[in-house]
């Protein structure tokens, strides 16, 4: 899908090459923006950041919900904040139902966001470990932006706090934009990332 | 320490404007960020809803050097003029890739570059702090220190990190 070429080009368009003399991918415009939401309120928060910071701001840019479930076959669960147990696979069937239910739950949660501020988006959802999902998501959409919250992005909050969003900030093919969560949370309670 | 090279007034804009500071050094990565948010927050046919603060550090002589015994006192001064005649020349180039943007401040602050930073996002009370990185690989990032890592991680406002794609598609 060709951006529209914003910029009248005087001369024939044979030169396929002139936008890669600016260096930069794609128009001046932003196209796509994804964003990454899970359950946690600090990506609906960064969700509503970027639609009032940055969507707001390129009207012609179309918004893209990331939700990353973890795959079906995953049979440990969190307990409390730092411990794991191992599920019976006979379990499995109703830990599958519970989680297509969040991630539907989720996904609706974020459109919704969206429609508050009259932005139509899609959603994708997609599977496996977070990080590399939404990694290559985000390079397989072409995305020109990736918005994530700062935490929370993994339900195994203590051991992997913040790494998804540091992965995705060396190795994502877009630049990263990272939400912080508003002020009234982050201090006070002694976590620091 | 901070010595304004820009001409501006006041961090807070009276035009209610939001603030961004991006954060630029000599390398490539960071002049490529810089370009970038220009292109897609500042160009010229769009409302600009940014005040746009640009800023670099300049690690002290002693910082940089870490020499001791004889003969340190002398070299001191030249590490010193040459730190600061880079830092001026990033400044400058600054200046011209932002020579669109009408209201955009520019400043040179002693000190590292990751403390720099962060301070410069409380004293604008901006909204958001964008910075390129090196690309570096996770060892040399735990040897060599990651600004962009530590700004996400301590700056209190949203931090944009733009990289230098490796190969052009």
């Amino acid at each position: 899908m060709e951006p529209e070429r914003a910029v009248a080009s005087s001369g024939p368009p044979g030169d396929g090459g002139a936008e890669a003399s600016r260096g930069m991918a794609g128009a001046a415009t932003m196209t796509k923006v994804v964003v990454a939401v899970d359950a946690s309120e600090e990506s609906l928060h960064a969700l509503s950041w970027a639609l009032d910071h940055v969507v707001r701001h390129h009207p012609g840019a179309s918004l893209v919900v990331v939700h990353a479930q973890h795959p079906a076959d995953h049979f440990v669960y969190p307990v409390a904040a730092h411990g794991l147990a191992y599920i019976p696979p006979t379990a499995m069937e109703s830990m599958k139902k519970t989680q297509e239910e969040n991630t539907r739950k989720v996904v609706a949660r974020a459109l919704e966001v969206c429609a508050q501020r009259q932005v139509t988006a899609k959603a994708t959802v997609v599977e496996g470990d977070p990080k590399e999902a939404i990694c290559q998501a985000v390079e397989d959409m072409h995305a020109d932006l990736l918005v994530l919250g700062s935490r929370g992005l993994g339900m195994i909050k203590r051991a992997l706090l913040g790494s998804v969003s540091d992965y995705l900030a060396h190795h994502a093919s877009c630049p990263v934009l990272i939400v912080k969560p508003p002020k009234a949370h982050t201090k006070g309670t002694g976590n620091s990332t | 320490m901070a010595e304004e090279a820009g001409a501006s007034a006041a961090p807070v804009g009276g035009d209610g404007k939001m603030t961004m500071v991006v954060g630029v050094d000599e390398s490539e990565h960071s002049y490529y960020a810089l370009q970038w948010t220009l292109l897609h927050f500042f160009s010229p046919g769009q409302v600009q809803l940014y005040r746009l603060v640009v800023v670099t550090a300049k690690p002290t002589a002693a910082s940089a050097v870490g020499l001791a015994g004889p003969g340190a006192a002398d070299v001191l001064p030249m590490v010193e003029a040459d730190l600061k005649r880079s830092s001026l020349r990033v400044i400058g180039k600054a200046k011209e890739l932002c020579a669109q943007v009408s209201d955009a401040v520019f400043e040179v602050v002693e000190g590292d570059a990751r403390n720099v930073l962060c301070e410069a996002v409380e004293r604008h009370h901006a909204e958001m702090l964008v910075v390129g990185n090196h690309g570096y690989g996770a060892i040399k990032r735990a040897v060599l220190g990651s600004v962009s890592d530590y700004c996400t991680h301590h700056a209190h406002c949203t931090v944009m990190i733009v990289k230098k794609p490796k190969h052009k598609h």
